[in-house]
């Protein structure tokens, strides 16, 4: 079904006109994991229009260093890095390579995750330990690698999660994502907390639909558009728009914010009445825009 | 940079932070009548235990904290349906627990009623978003600023914090 043309669609400003200047991060190197594609190249582009060098971090390098080519094309410098989050000792060595590069990493962003949707009982062991410990211990060593830099230089900057709208609710027919995603957002609250007297910021995007060509919605037969009417705000989200609300929250002009848990998800999550269509268990819908099929 | 340019604001309550910085990105204030954007910044109870509170205090605190928010929320969603336009509102006010009973009652009321008016009023193309935050300053008025903008075109039913303590 499309939305209703009487509908009034909120939209925002196209990609080539950014929230910031261009130079708001000028002289500083952003780490993007999981940023060959995807959100995270989002979120890469979204840093490299604030005039940030871009380290672009993935699990193939081959992806890494295109996306890399691609940012270079914004004016910006950037460089791929092929890493494996949940290994301590790759993302220390990422880290290295990126400000042997680059200069000293400033700002993170942890995008890594994988996703899909699966019934809980034919979760692998390995499937459940790529998911959440990609989001959960990813997030965690990317993050601790960067405050110890950051307090040995005894200079403050700046992490930027990128979590889900779901985190609340659970994710019926998605376990290991809605265990791993919710981590991250509880995490990003402590490690404020922690990190606040280095001047180390951190705040996490609850976020909603972002289709793109490797998410499982923007794969499907037909395209995105039948998927519009689905979400409150009669469209899903755009990448860019989640790309600089990203990057945003790393500026000056959200010096203080920390802490914070921001939902972008255009009501997706809200969108619940008394009277909801029969529920179906995730074992019974196979087919649809999210079934496990 | 000019977030809001071209666009009208009202700002209820006081708030100079908030006031400069919707000034910097360009908006242009109304005190009445149709306005692209409504700022509601709710004036803070005195602190008392519960059980000092008279009910005419406690009355007064909710009407301030919920009432009138919702109230004139209201009215302005209906100029903007009238006009055939979108917009967006923003609540900002003390975190649930940080004063009195009485501002926890409100404060919880007012942040389910920010996501229930947010998905409520998605078609109409008017968001409803809140800050609830012990913080002034720079940050919070950029904030502001920011989620009453087209930028912030995809963040509605959204009630935030600022600093740690939010």
């Amino acid at each position: 079904m499309a939305v209703p043309s009487h509908h009034l669609v909120a939209d925002p400003p196209p990609f080539g006109s950014p929230p910031y200047p261009p130079d708001i991060f000028a002289g500083q190197t952003v780490l993007v994991s999981g940023g060959g594609s995807g959100m995270g190249l989002a979120m890469a582009r979204a840093f490299a229009q604030g005039g940030a060098s871009v380290a672009v971090m993935g699990r193939n390098l081959e992806n890494a260093q295109a996306a890399a080519e691609g940012l270079t094309k914004l004016g910006v410098k950037a460089h791929g890095i092929s890493c494996d989050v949940r290994l301590p000792d790759q993302v220390a060595a990422a880290f290295d390579e990126a400000e042997r590069t680059l200069g000293p990493v400033s700002l993170l962003a942890n995008n890594a995750g994988a996703n899909f949707p699966v019934l809980a009982e034919d979760i692998s062991v390995n499937a459940w330990n790529a998911v959440t410990r990609i989001a959960i211990d990813g997030t965690f060593l990317c993050s601790t690698e960067f405050a110890r830099r950051r307090i040995a230089l005894g200079q403050g900057g700046a992490i930027i999660n990128n979590s889900a709208q779901y985190i609340w609710t659970g994710f019926p027919g998605d376990a290991h994502s809605a265990a791993a995603k919710t981590a991250q957002a509880t995490m990003t609250r402590k490690m404020a907390r922690d990190w606040a007297a280095y001047g180390i910021r951190v705040n996490v995007i609850a976020a909603g639909f972002f289709p793109h060509k490797s998410s499982t919605a923007g794969r499907r037969e037909g395209g995105i558009e039948d998927l519009q009417a689905m979400i409150p705000a009669g469209r899903t989200g755009s990448i860019h728009e989640f790309g600089w609300l990203s990057a945003m929250t790393c500026t000056p002009l959200m010096v203080g914010l920390t802490g914070q848990v921001i939902v972008q998800d255009g009501g997706e999550s809200l969108r619940r009445s008394l009277m909801m269509p029969d529920f179906i268990p995730p074992r019974e819908r196979a087919d649809g825009p999210w079934g496990w099929r | 940079m000019s977030w809001l340019e071209g666009k009208t604001a009202r700002l209820v309550g006081e708030s100079p932070d908030i006031a400069a910085a919707l000034t910097a990105h360009g908006a242009t204030f109304v005190d009445h009548g149709d306005c692209d954007v409504l700022v509601h910044i709710a004036a803070q109870p005195p602190i008392k235990p519960a059980h000092e509170l008279s009910h005419a205090e406690w009355r007064a605190a909710l009407d301030s904290g919920l009432d009138q928010r919702f109230l004139l929320a209201r009215d302005y969603a209906a100029m903007r349906r009238a006009a055939g336009k979108g917009g967006a509102v923003v609540y900002v006010g003390a975190p649930e627990q940080a004063l009195g009973s009485d501002h926890a009652a409100a404060a919880g009321a007012l942040g389910n009623l920010t996501k229930t008016l947010g998905v409520e009023w998605a078609r109409d193309g008017i968001r409803v978003n809140a800050i609830l935050t012990c913080e002034t300053g720079e940050t919070l008025g950029n904030l502001v600023a920011y989620l009453v903008s087209d930028y912030a075109a995809y963040v509605t039913g959204a009630v935030m914090g600022v600093g740690l303590d939010d």
